[in-house]
């Protein structure tokens, strides 16, 4: 038994350093089953694509030596405790040069202490939850960290709940019904909301607010609520299936509020399953399955191809995934090392713009400030755009974005 | 005696020092993370397996007390700023009420019911964690910082050695409860739940007890569970987590503080495993060469029928291909587990560690330590005066099971001293009769009384308690039980020790004199040389004196023994008449039913002949063998009139 | 709303229903229902998108379901009666989590619509918002339970099954096979399964998870009604579900699961064998 023990633990810990001695290697972690796996899958899938690429290529000039990027995948399933041993489990390699990934906010929460301790550079994505980078800024008199091992690259719920608020008063959507599920980020999906509606000049008039578990498929009750008080649209933060079920119910109690919510309404297991019932429905997008240019369509194409789907599961993890390799490839370009320390030097100042499919990124991030968790955000408020669902596709709600989106892409 | 020590404490004191050593010979805070959670697992699994493995029930909310424990601990350090070991203590300790307060509904449950109100349970306190965010948070999280212990800031292997410090005294304390009376109880509940009551030992209270003592353990590995992680969501303690809790425990060997240890590493160990490639092979392959063999012996043997032999073969046949063709094993692990688990379930029930002790036991010859001498039979049994007052009474005893009157207006009386028969023919109402007076039928009316004193109504355990035992007409010994615990169960007045004294190994003493206790009562019946055997493997009419013994444990002033002569051949029937007669001797009263004339004749000085639920006849045997009315009961009534 | 609610209540009692199947012939039932709605509503999926019409995936989907049924009898439930032991409970979780695993693996991990036939529009009857799916579940779940109980009661076979649950020993002596009869009843559960999540499908979607939250409800009505009561499960199913509603509705939507919970361990302590259920007695 002790044996049993005793023998797999030292085989494990072989085994992590049998990989060849010359690659760069990165660790791409996030929930590939379970509930959140869609997100989790399309940003490995979109990750493993970029990885592709540039090893096609030949790989990355490191010390006069072109280097392969080797991926080593680990499953958090979405689950705290499972996610803080795989951040256990990633601090403990000696030569990983880097981390990206991550979906649920709880398991940031849970595991990236173990990374920022070992300092080793980490790029979340796509996880929004405010609370990933907030939980290392100075709050009152208890200061953050000074240096910061952490970066994200993905449209926090700050700017979303922001970019929510703004649609529906733009729309004269005065009286919103709140939904959430009751996860971690649903609920501070909720917090948000609340706090922009505040910020934005309490010009909303929340009528109800209303709660739903994850697999909940009949949402009747909620909707009524939402219903009797009024409500002209609904402001909602949750995952694809139960989305879908919020979709269905309106049209079966014939209520008519557009559905405006977190980037999650893209997911193709909403936009499947409400079908007709998800049209109008707004939601803040950092990309959009939508050929725009050369490169944008040589990647959906491609993402096609290789995984054998005609839609991106998350579209927007997926492209997330594949830019934040792009840009980690930069980094370790210019650091000229795979020394996750270097790395993330280099990160915090790349000179280099790095052409990706939702940006052209210039300079993403900068020396962390304890004081400005923006230093280490990569998405500001420009960067994201209104996206529509129409007929079974998300389209840009504004054309004007999709021209904007064109012109940054140059 | 040395070898038993060596090899068993051996064992112990080995994985002891591995485990303690490994943080100053690998600094890997990986594999320090992973041996922290083994410890947190371990405690938790072995409070799982108090409920399912010694009490037999499929417990599905041990997650949910890891959650309460959790959270107890995270708000008593957050909002109270109290102390590591004072908020494990109240993790501890509010896990026991809980525990205490499921467990009073729930445990008059048995099986698939049981198992739903404790899957219920945790669905539902997940819900009130997650709901309950004035408190808990919500689903937001609660993010706790380990506070210092004594003054000490623990660091990563520090906090591995208190896991590992308190999952050794949770340990030793198991192995203390385990080996006294509480673990002797818990065996018997299994067995026979009736029987275990009827000898006095509540069996009830020992349910409850223990899934309070296993649901606190639960606890306290909350309270380290959140001091691991200093983060906690309401969704982690659900039924998925449940699911691998429990097949941890089944995996590893239900009933064995080894096999909740290696149900702990493999549920930390296992996600790993699957990570290596190369290393689920080569397990999965050693798993179906282990399956092969074990099926073939085992058939051979003819210990396993086909079904049992071949399916692990095939299961463990399809991992193996399975691992060869499948891209990417991780994205399988549910369905790896399972047939795992499936192989083991069917082709080792004992789980991992319950067969390979099994193994080692017999391949080292293991002898059980030694017993001490048997007590003097006075100190055992007092004499009792055998003064022929009235030492128990029955006014108008009636029970009715719907129409049927199986007991109808019974009344008689049975005098200190005596040994009284109650027959009549099938189905007359002797069994019912008995049944009520021991509790475990309420009578419909009448009123029975001891002493002169009413006794307590419809409750074996508090009959037994007033000093009315009894044997059954259909065996109702603790099979798994060795004769010698199935006679130290019952004794009455030897246990003083409260619970916490016995986990802390006080109660060794009194252990010794029970055994002793219980030896002298064995002699009795003449089954000393029996002691170790297992009450299952004993021959029937071993079996039918070892319950005479068992029955004299409670030290009765009254004993009830229904049928003892059933089926037993010639020569143990005559043993039994010189047992009874033996315990005459000791001055006991007792009520016999018998259908054997002769045995009755010779031992009985009044017998009570029921028929369809009345007194037909009563005076002594020689009278009421001659009772027109009796011998109308037991021929028929042609026989009377050709008389 | 009520009346949505009690509309799952339905399924929720169907589900149940199959519980009290094998539990009247063999004193088990299979922890692993839920995957056997999902593993059926999958499967009925793949036969639309293989091309098969409409009415002949329903019977193609049940006959799945049974198949999966006897499956799960002789491999999880067999053996472990056969030794007297409770190894059921834990085998068919085994099962549970192979089927989830699999199904995992096999048809993704995403929810999937289900196509119907029937119109998606609401009609109102007596003032109530009320869609044509939903009325297609009360009539399914009628139907089934309706034919089996017809069954049970009507036919040689059928009244072999009453015979083995009413007296296991009694029926083996009068020559009934209580083995076959057990697999029957898997067999039927297994139907009644398939049936569930056929009906059901169109309203939730397909996905692996589907069937885990409504399989707890399921937990609950059975053993609330009582494991043999018989139609008990459709009363308690109804006011469960629209319970389920109203306290949504009034108290919050978090705590919908809560009163089902609580009723069930209320019941549980206050009438073990279920509110319908018939009491033992003790024998030695």
């Amino acid at each position: 038994m002790k044996k049993t023990l005793l023998a797999t633990l030292i085989m494990g810990m072989f085994a992590a350093q049998a990989y060849a001695a010359d690659a760069i290697k990165i660790a791409i972690s996030g929930p590939f089953s379970g509930g959140s796996a869609p997100m989790g899958t399309s940003m490995r899938d979109g990750a493993k694509l970029a990885i592709e690429e540039i090893n096609h290529a030949g790989g990355i000039m490191v010390g006069g030596k072109k280097l392969k990027i080797e991926a080593i995948e680990r499953d958090d399933e979405g689950k705290n405790d499972r996610g803080a041993l795989v951040a256990q489990e990633l601090a403990s390699m000696d030569d990983l040069s880097g981390v990206i990934g991550t979906v649920n906010t709880g398991v940031v929460l849970a595991g990236d202490k173990h990374l920022q301790e070992k300092g080793i550079t980490k790029i979340i994505t796509p996880a929004a939850g405010s609370a990933s980078m907030t939980q290392w800024t100075t709050k009152g008199d208890k200061p953050g960290v000074a240096d910061l091992s952490i970066f994200r690259f993905a449209s926090h719920d700050g700017i979303q709940a922001a970019m929510v608020v703004e649609e529906a008063i733009n729309r004269k959507l005065y009286k919103v019904a709140i939904l959430h599920d009751s996860t971690n980020y649903g609920v501070s999906g909720r917090d948000d909301l609340m706090s922009q509606i505040k910020l934005q000049g309490n010009k909303l008039d929340v009528v109800a607010t209303e709660k739903f578990n994850i697999g909940d498929k009949d949402m009747t009750a909620q909707l009524l609520k939402a219903k009797a008080a009024g409500a002209q649209a609904i402001l909602i933060w949750g995952i694809g299936p139960e989305l879908a079920a919020v979709a269905n119910g309106e049209a079966k109690i014939d209520l008519k509020a557009p559905l405006i919510g977190g980037w999650t309404l893209s997911m193709s297991n909403f936009i499947d399953n409400a079908g007709k019932n998800g049209n109008g429905t707004l939601m803040p997008q950092t990309f959009i399955e939508d050929p725009i240019n050369a490169k944008v369509k040589s990647f959906i194409q491609h993402y096609h191809k290789t995984y054998n789907v005609s839609r991106i599961p998350s579209p927007v993890s997926a492209a997330q995934g594949y830019d934040a390799v792009l840009i980690f490839a930069a980094a370790v370009k210019q650091a000229n090392s795979t020394d996750t320390h270097k790395i993330k030097e280099a990160l915090e100042d790349l000179k280099e713009p790095v052409k990706g499919v939702i940006n052209t990124w210039k300079h993403p991030f900068s020396k962390w400030d304890p004081a400005n968790v923006e230093t280490h955000e990569a998405f500001r408020r420009a960067d994201t755009v209104m996206g529509e669902v129409k007929d079974g596709v998300v389209v840009y709600a504004n054309k004007s974005d999709r021209a904007m989106m064109i012109k940054k892409l140059k | 005696m040395l070898k038993r020590l060596l090899l068993i404490r051996g064992a112990e004191l080995i994985a002891l020092a591995i485990l303690g050593t490994i943080p100053l010979t690998v600094s890997n805070s990986y594999a320090l993370g992973l041996l922290t959670l083994l410890a947190i697992y371990g405690i938790l699994l072995i409070g799982l397996d108090v409920t399912v493995g010694y009490l037999g029930q499929v417990n599905l909310a041990q997650a949910a007390f890891l959650g309460i424990g959790a959270y107890t601990t995270g708000l008593c350090i957050n909002l109270l700023g109290w102390g590591m070991p004072l908020s494990l203590l109240a993790a501890m300790g509010i896990t026991l009420v809980i525990g205490a307060l499921l467990a009073f509904p729930a445990l008059r449950l048995e099986g698939p019911q049981f198992a739903l109100a404790t899957l219920s349970f945790t669905a539902l306190s997940t819900t009130v964690l997650n709901e309950w965010e004035s408190l808990t948070q919500g689903a937001q999280g609660l993010s706790i910082s380990r506070p210092p212990l004594f003054g000490i800031n623990l660091g990563a292997s520090g906090f591995y050695w208190l896991c590992l410090v308190l999952m050794i005294l949770v340990w030793l304390a198991m192995k203390n409860l385990l080996s006294s009376q509480w673990g002797r109880a818990f065996e018997a509940l299994r067995d026979s739940p009736i029987a275990t009551d009827a000898m006095g030992v509540g069996t009830y209270r020992h349910k409850v007890a223990g899934f309070a003592f296993g649901s606190s353990l639960g606890g306290l590995a909350g309270g380290l569970y959140v001091l691991n992680f200093q983060y906690l969501q309401p969704q982690v303690f659900t039924y998925d987590l449940m699911v691998i809790l429990l097949l941890g425990v089944v995996l590893g060997g239900r009933k064995s503080l080894w096999g909740a240890f290696f149900g702990a590493s493999l549920i930390v160990l296992l996600p790993n495993l699957l990570s290596n490639r190369l290393l689920f092979n080569v397990i999965s392959a050693i798993g179906l060469l282990v399956a092969v063999a074990a099926g073939v012996y085992g058939l051979k043997k003819k210990t396993m029928k086909l079904f049992q032999a071949m399916a692990p073969v095939v299961s463990m046949g399809i991992l193996v291909a399975g691992g060869l063709m499948v891209e990417n094993t991780e994205d399988w692990r549910k369905a790896i587990f399972a047939l795992m688990l499936f192989s083991v379930v069917v082709g080792l029930p004992e789980g991992i560690m319950g067969f390979a002790s099994r193994y080692l036991t017999q391949l080292f010859r293991i002898d059980p330590p030694a017993l001490p001498a048997a007590s003097a039979l006075d100190d055992v049994l007092p004499m009792q005066p055998a003064d022929g007052k009235a030492l128990l009474q029955l006014r108008n005893l009636k029970r009715h099971f719907g129409g049927v009157k199986a007991v109808d207006d019974v009344s008689f009386t049975v005098s200190s001293g005596h040994i009284h028969g109650l027959i009549g023919p099938n189905g007359s109402g002797k069994s019912t009769a008995v049944n009520v007076i021991s509790g475990l039928y309420a009578p419909t009316s009448g009123e029975i009384l001891l002493h002169d004193k009413a006794l307590p109504y419809g409750s074996l355990f508090r009959v037994a308690r007033h000093g009315v035992s009894r044997t059954f007409q259909n065996l109702q010994l603790f099979g798994e039980l060795s004769a010698l615990d199935n006679v130290m169960l019952a004794l009455k007045g030897v246990y003083r020790h409260p619970l916490p004294m016995v986990l802390l190994g006080f109660a060794r003493k009194e252990e010794k004199r029970a055994q002793a206790d219980a030896l002298a009562l064995l002699d009795l019946v003449g089954l000393r040389d029996q002691a170790r055997t297992k009450a299952k493997d004993l021959t029937y009419g071993s079996q039918r004196f070892l319950e005479i013994a068992r029955a004299l444990a409670c030290k009765p002033q009254l004993l009830i023994l229904d049928e003892p002569a059933a089926g037993l051949s010639h020569p143990d029937a005559g043993n039994l008449v010189n047992i009874i007669k033996r315990v005459h001797q000791r001055g006991i009263t007792m009520i016999l039913i018998e259908h054997h004339m002769d045995v009755v004749s010779e031992l009985c000085d009044t017998v009570t002949v029921l028929d369809g639920g009345k007194i037909i006849a009563e005076g002594t045997a020689e009278v009421v063998k001659r009772d027109p009315l009796v011998i109308k009961a037991y021929l028929g009534a042609a026989e009377v009139t050709a008389a | 709303m009520v009346v949505s609610g009690a509309l799952m209540g339905l399924v929720y009692a169907l589900i149940a229903y199959g519980f009290q199947l094998t539990f009247a012939t063999s004193k088990s039932i299979n922890f692993g229902q839920g995957e056997l709605v999902m593993l059926s509503a999958f499967f009925s999926l793949s036969l639309l998108d293989w091309g098969m019409p409409y009415w002949l995936m329903i019977p193609g989907g049940l006959l799945f379901g049974v198949a999966l049924g006897l499956v799960v009898e002789r491999t999880c439930v067999r053996l472990a009666l056969e030794q007297k032991s409770e190894g059921w409970i834990l085998m068919t979780i085994i099962f549970g989590l192979l089927g989830f695993s699999s199904a995992e693996n096999i048809w993704g991990r995403d929810d999937r619509p289900f196509p119907t036939s029937l119109p998606t529009d609401a009609l109102q009857v007596f003032g109530v918002n009320i869609t044509p799916l939903e009325i297609s579940v009360a009539i399914g779940v009628f139907t089934v339970m309706g034919l089996i109980e017809l069954f049970k009661r009507k036919t040689l076979l059928g009244k072999a099954f009453e015979a083995v649950s009413a007296d296991r020993d009694a029926a083996e002596l009068m020559g009934v096979s209580a083995t076959r009869t057990i697999m029957l009843s898997y067999g039927l559960s297994g139907l009644v399964a398939a049936m569930a999540g056929i009906l059901i499908s169109p309203i939730t979607t397909v996905g692996p998870t589907m069937a885990s939250a409504l399989i707890l409800k399921a937990f609950s009505v059975a053993v609330v009604a009582g494991l043999d009561s018989g139609f008990g499960v459709v009363l308690v199913g109804i006011v469960l579900g629209a319970l389920e509603s109203l306290t949504s509705f009034y108290l919050g939507s978090g705590w919908r699961e809560a009163p089902g919970l609580v009723l069930l361990i209320l019941a549980l302590a206050i009438r073990p064998n279920g509110v319908f259920g018939k009491a033992t007695i003790r024998k030695v």
